[in-house]
């Protein structure tokens, strides 16, 4: 019998509906090392290796910083921006398990997997700006915190947030390749997985907590800052509105990522799912959009959007591309057009981008009057370290059940190992059916 | 299934609040808490008066001695006067002189020692730290992760970073305190040859200047001492003819910086009991999603025979 009429036959048992994304599937049949996955891993090693000459030579030598501005892309590009990027297991999080969007759930492993990976990429380049990151070990005495300090709340917060819970909800996907993998691992495997259930309310709940006070504790750190940010940026909000743009940002990456992945994997997209996180995103873009303009309004500031200096124009520009990217995202639910949303996300979330780039760079009124221009060394350290992250993203997608897919995907990758590694039969892979197929436990 | 009126409800009041009960019972406590920010015992400070310093920078070698800073060679190995505050200089003249020959001044300019430093709230693990005794704002190499907060937050612009080498220091007055211990004066008061700049306790030099605004009516700018109340209170203390804007020191108003900024941070983190609260009530609502969700999965698990994924 051939693997098709098989699966077609365990499809005929459950209704199917050919686009609607029910399992995680993992990108089959597609070589993880290829022309792309070389160049990646090749920037991630140039990136290493300037790295280990930053840690000789110092900050100086090797970056634009300077005394006006203390603080270059790799903490506000790497860590305040791409964090926000990575806020989906946040964000995503709480639409699925606080307020029950429950379609949403199909987009959660996405979302936790990239933001593993914008976190631990962004946490590995803060520890290398740092000057002095030996002494990062009083992370762990918590009586030398210094509890009042936005940055302490986030370096510690982050790196307890990326190293615990998320990196806790992100083991599933690594559980379910086992049980896969050895019909003898299944007991163990099974056992972990009853653990980490009876922990998994805890282990949410840190992982919504925690991002919340790091990622607005992101905006608190320019409060500090005082009148040397721009008042177009500068307000007692920051820290709402920091929070609120890794909301809308992140919905944006994950779908936005997802679509991408289904397009090149040629993935049927599930609509139902991408219009529901389209429309979410939207209302956060608006509730958010509304939110910045009333605060400037009220602070009086509005009028300095008409100077014609640099500061209006990043203003300007980062505001049409979240309004244009918003309205981009509601004009999508009615055409269903996939290509406007993706524009949609695109814009919405460049447009947060620049915003939380903008306070620390392109609004800081740096004293004294100076500049600062990323190096050549730092943007190529900042690149790597992305690289890192995506090359990560790719191996993963490709070897775990991560992308999200419709029930078929499932049975044709398994036709495919069939067909392909027929020794997977007698490693237990597919034992007991669990490919939807009725295999009687003699038959290997 | 999605969320019913219902459940929003109670998810809201579960996480919000607790929210809301914590920041009305921390709000009325909030305007206490800025008034008065507490002046250390034995608050040491310097006073410099613009108007008789005659800018002949002896207080920067002085200075230079008394921290033993090399000379800053990094240009073409010959050693030439800084033009700002930098990794190896903390204390500098400066000049003030308007184009249309309205009346110049020197300023010197050094850590201004805020009664609530911004540096200090910053610092995430309390490198820079204000002593309760003297008030001297000092940094040790130990806690410093090399963060450059301080740099961001100083609203003086004082404290500087190292840029070159492995092992990079953060530069600022520290006031001398070795040589305080040592029971001398600071390096740049000991030199000073018009007595432009003083140590001294705060309260005695905060008494001096006010004398001396007193004895020469018109002369200071605004008939005031710029960091008696400015940012808070500052233990260097200032008097001149310009305005304190032109030299560099900002006018920030009574209220300190962190103060200004960080009052809401500090309220909604105290003793941590919101977030647990929150933490307590996003458990709650998460365990019931969770149920749902198992359940749920565990249907279509035996519809498809395949297995779930959670």
């Amino acid at each position: 019998m051939s693997s098709t009429t098989l699966s077609n036959a365990t499809a005929s048992q459950a209704p199917i509906n050919k686009t609607r994304w029910e399992r995680a599937v993992p990108v089959y049949g597609v070589p993880v090392v290829n022309r792309a996955f070389i160049f990646l891993l090749g920037m991630t090693v140039l990136a290493f290796a300037l790295t280990a000459y930053r840690e000789l030579a110092g900050l100086g030598p090797v970056s634009g910083m300077n005394d006006a501005y203390g603080w270059g892309i790799w903490k506000t590009f790497n860590v305040m921006v791409l964090t926000a990027l990575g806020s989906g297991a946040f964000a995503v999080g709480i639409a699925a398990w606080v307020f029950r969007r429950k379609k949403l759930h199909a987009l959660m492993r996405m979302a936790l997997l990239t933001s593993f990976l914008a976190y631990a990429c962004g946490l590995l380049l803060l520890g290398i700006d740092a000057g002095r990151p030996w002494n990062f070990y009083w992370i762990v005495f918590p009586w030398k915190w210094n509890m009042h300090s936005p940055l302490a709340e986030v370096a510690i917060c982050m790196s307890i947030y990326a190293m615990i819970p998320l990196a806790l909800e992100n083991i599933p996907p690594v559980l379910e390749r086992l049980w896969y993998f050895d019909s003898r691992l299944r007991p163990g495997v099974e056992r972990l997985e009853r653990g980490l259930h009876k922990f998994f309310p805890w282990i949410i709940a840190a992982a919504y907590l925690l991002p919340g006070m790091h990622q607005s504790s992101l905006g608190a750190l320019m409060l500090l800052a005082g009148e040397r940010v721009h008042p177009l940026w500068q307000t007692p909000w920051l820290p709402f509105l920091y929070l609120g743009a890794a909301t809308f940002m992140s919905f944006g990456c994950v779908a936005g990522t997802t679509m991408l992945c289904c397009t090149v994997y040629r993935r049927a997209m599930d609509m139902e799912v991408l219009d529901e996180a389209a429309r979410i995103t939207s209302w956060l873009i608006f509730g958010w959009l509304g939110w910045r303009l009333l605060d400037i309004l009220f602070r009086g500031a509005f009028g300095t959007a008409f100077h014609l200096d640099r500061f209006a124009g990043v203003f300007w520009l980062e505001m049409s591309m979240i309004s244009i990217g918003g309205w981009m995202l509601r004009r999508s639910l009615q055409t269903h057009e996939t290509r406007s949303m993706f524009l949609g996300y695109v814009l919405s979330s460049v447009g947060g981008m620049i915003y939380r780039f903008s306070p620390t760079t392109l609004a800081f009124r740096a004293n004294p009057e100076s500049l600062y221009f990323p190096s050549a060394i730092e943007v190529l350290v900042s690149l790597g370290f992305i690289c890192m992250g995506v090359a990560g993203f790719l191996l993963i997608v490709k070897r775990f059940g991560i992308l999200p897919a419709p029930l078929q995907e499932w049975h044709d990758m398994a036709s495919y190992f069939r067909f392909r590694r027929p020794y997977i039969r007698w490693t237990g892979y597919f034992k007991y059916g669990h490919f939807g197929e009725d295999e009687s436990p003699d038959s290997d | 299934m999605d969320i019913t009126r219902r459940e929003l409800i109670s998810t809201i009041a579960k996480t919000g609040v607790p929210a809301a009960v914590a920041v009305s019972i921390g709000a009325p406590s909030l305007h206490a808490e800025t008034e008065n920010i507490p002046v250390p015992s034995a608050a040491v400070g310097l006073l410099y008066d613009a108007s008789i310093c005659i800018g002949c920078k002896a207080c920067e070698s002085a200075c230079a001695e008394a921290n033993d800073t090399p000379p800053d060679t990094r240009g073409d190995a010959l050693h030439q006067a800084p033009n700002d505050l930098n990794d190896l200089t903390r204390n500098i003249i400066k000049l003030y002189k308007p184009e249309d020959g309205s009346p110049a001044s020197f300023v010197k300019r050094q850590c201004m020692h805020c009664l609530d430093p911004a540096c200090a709230a910053g610092c995430p693990f309390q490198a820079l730290h204000k002593d309760p005794e003297t008030g001297i704002v000092s940094w040790t190499a130990e806690e410093c992760i090399g963060c450059r907060y301080c740099t961001i937050t100083c609203p003086y612009h004082v404290p500087r970073f190292q840029w070159q080498g492995y092992n990079p220091r953060v530069t600022k007055c520290e006031l001398c305190s070795t040589r305080l211990e040592k029971g001398l004066r600071p390096g740049c008061t000991n030199v000073c040859p018009t007595g432009a700049v003083i140590f001294g306790p705060r309260t005695v030099l905060l008494e001096e200047a006010k004398q001396r605004i007193k004895k020469t009516p018109g002369k200071y700018y605004q008939e005031r001492v710029y960091g008696e109340f400015d940012n808070g209170g500052t233990q260097s203390i200032y008097l001149s003819r310009v305005a304190f804007g032109k030299l560099g020191l900002p006018e920030l108003g009574p209220e300190s910086v962190p103060a200004k900024t960080l009052r809401w941070q500090r309220r909604l983190y105290q003793y941590f009991a919101l977030p647990a609260l929150l933490y307590v009530g996003l458990v709650q609502v998460i365990r019931k999603s969770l149920k749902g969700h198992e359940q749920e999965a565990h249907e279509r698990e035996k519809e498809t025979g395949l297995r779930a994924q959670l």
